[in-house]
């Protein structure tokens, strides 16, 4: 009975398509993050949509200057985004202004 | 050399004195954020899961999954780096391909990785390293997991070991770096590129090409993504390209920058003084998380309640899981399941208790391995500022009407 078995599940995996699941590109749906609009948007979305949806800044949650200033240094740091001086200025408060928590620190 | 040793001698001396440090400069650590709900829109070959980002996409695994010990394909947790990943694979055309340091390089089909090498497989957690990152105040870099950064699969593959067998190592092979698919807005943005030590290569680590049973979905990796059991899942590479052999470490900005923690005994530092310095994070350590009950569930009175979870670590086995029904001034043994999925998977446990008093009832669970380690409060974990590793014991308050 046992070798049964095992000649039964070898032939059904036999049977199985080789790459049966997705056979067509996927389509990765676009999500429409409740970004909050105001001053230096233009240039927020110019800059980081490049690489990351609005909800990478979503999920940080409020935060202080000095932190969303390091976010925007990293991209530029390390992940090589070329982000001007004035467009970091600009970005930096606007991320502040509207997902600051008040602490400059 | 081994991984330790090489960054040790490679690390920077300097600022060493930093080392002393005050309890008033510590970073706090407590329970991870953990209201979150899943999204209205499900992903390729997903259900909805909790939604942190489409591009490139980010989904969490929500925490009721959490009592099973395989975590089903459609709900398993999401994490890339990259905006640019492969929405399409032509899996007649798909190959990986070994190079550097080898007597012959392969383009390996996924025929041939399928018909040509023995087929293994392997049961294992996948648990990012920024799993639970939510618990560290104040908040470090990177995406703001609640506890299901995670899931365990049964992986099926093919043996690194044996394909490099395959190939053939020329003198002076140490290092492989191990490339995904994925590829970044900018050309300048590093790679993302993981290096495994050829001392590091055991025989659970696979080339997997099927999960529970299925292919790969393509949001975890398809068709083919390293399984490195026992170690977070930085190391994992997705959809993988190449893997290149070589005699010495590249530096690399996901490995010796973005998944590290502070070289010293605690892992850990204060946000005032980083430790100077780093190693990349490897080893999981042991941790448990409660599927059910949730917070804000409904106990009965008096009846039979039953609380349920898995536990695991970084592949020395679960000895025990135990609960608290008093703040952790009393535990008991939960029933832990039979373990045959082996040392790597997830152990799930159950604990039925009779709920005696009405109104709010706090329950913990706490995972033992079998080295002996346990889970520490949440309060007591340390702070980094990569907030990895978070393993603190869980904790779900209910209401019992």
């Amino acid at each position: 009975m046992k070798v049964m078995k095992k000649v039964l599940l070898t032939a059904l995996i036999a049977a199985t398509p080789m790459m049966a699941q997705v056979k067509e590109k996927i389509e990765v749906p676009y999500i429409a993050f409740p970004i909050k609009m105001g001053k230096g948007f233009d240039v927020v979305q110019a800059n980081c949509l490049m690489c990351h949806s609005f909800g990478y800044i979503i999920n940080q949650g409020r935060q202080s200057k000095k932190f969303w200033e390091g976010k925007v240094n990293k991209m530029i740091v390390h992940f090589k985004a070329p982000i001007t001086d004035k467009d970091k200025k600009v970005i930096v408060n606007y991320l502040f202004k509207h997902y600051g928590n008040g602490k400059e620190q | 050399m081994k991984r330790r040793e090489f960054f040790k001698t490679a690390a920077v001396t300097a600022g060493a004195a930093a080392l002393g440090t005050t309890a008033a400069e510590a970073g706090v650590t407590h329970q991870p954020i953990d209201n979150r709900k899943v999204g209205n829109v499900a992903f390729p070959e997903k259900r909805p899961l909790i939604t942190y980002s489409d591009r490139p996409p980010l989904l969490e695994t929500p925490r009721e999954v959490f009592t099973c010990a395989l975590t089903p394909n459609d709900q398993f947790f999401v994490r890339w780096h990259m905006p640019d990943i492969p929405t399409y694979i032509d899996t007649d055309k798909f190959t990986i391909n070994i190079k550097g340091l080898v007597k012959k390089e392969l383009k390996i089909s996924l025929k041939e990785l399928k018909e040509d090498y023995e087929q293994v497989e392997v049961a294992a957690v996948l648990q990012c390293g920024g799993n639970s990152r939510s618990a560290f105040t104040p908040t470090p870099g990177g995406i703001q997991w609640g506890s299901g950064a995670m899931g365990c699969a049964q992986w099926k593959g093919v043996r690194l070991r044996d394909i490099l067998d395959r190939a053939g190592l020329k003198k002076g092979a140490e290092w492989l770096a191990v490339q995904g698919r994925e590829k970044a807005a900018y050309y300048e943005t590093p790679n993302f590129i993981r290096e495994l030590h050829l001392d590091e290569l055991d025989d659970h680590v696979i080339i997997a090409y099927q999960m529970n049973g299925e292919d790969l979905p393509y949001l975890n990796g398809f068709p083919v993504r390293l399984i490195v059991p026992g170690v977070y899942s930085d190391s994992w590479i997705k959809m993988i390209s190449e893997i290149t052999v070589t005699d010495k470490y590249q530096k690399l900005f996901f490995m010796d920058h973005a998944y590290v923690v502070p070289d010293n005994e605690c892992e850990c530092e204060t946000p005032e003084k980083l430790f100077p310095k780093t190693k990349p994070i490897w080893r999981m350590n042991v941790k448990s998380i409660i599927g059910y009950p949730e917070n804000g569930a409904k106990l009965t009175l008096k009846s039979q309640a039953v609380v349920r979870g898995v536990a695991f670590d970084g592949g020395a086995g679960i000895r025990e899981v135990q609960i608290s029904l008093d703040g952790g001034k009393t535990w008991d043994k939960a029933i832990l399941d039979s373990g045959k999925l082996g040392r790597y998977a997830y152990r799930t446990f159950r604990y039925g208790f009779k709920p005696k008093k009405l109104g709010k009832l706090q329950i913990m669970a706490k995972a033992i391995n079998k080295l002996g380690e346990e889970q520490p409060l949440a309060k007591d974990i340390k702070w980094n500022h990569g907030g990895y590793k978070y393993n603190g014991i869980d904790v779900v308050t209910v209401e019992v009407v």
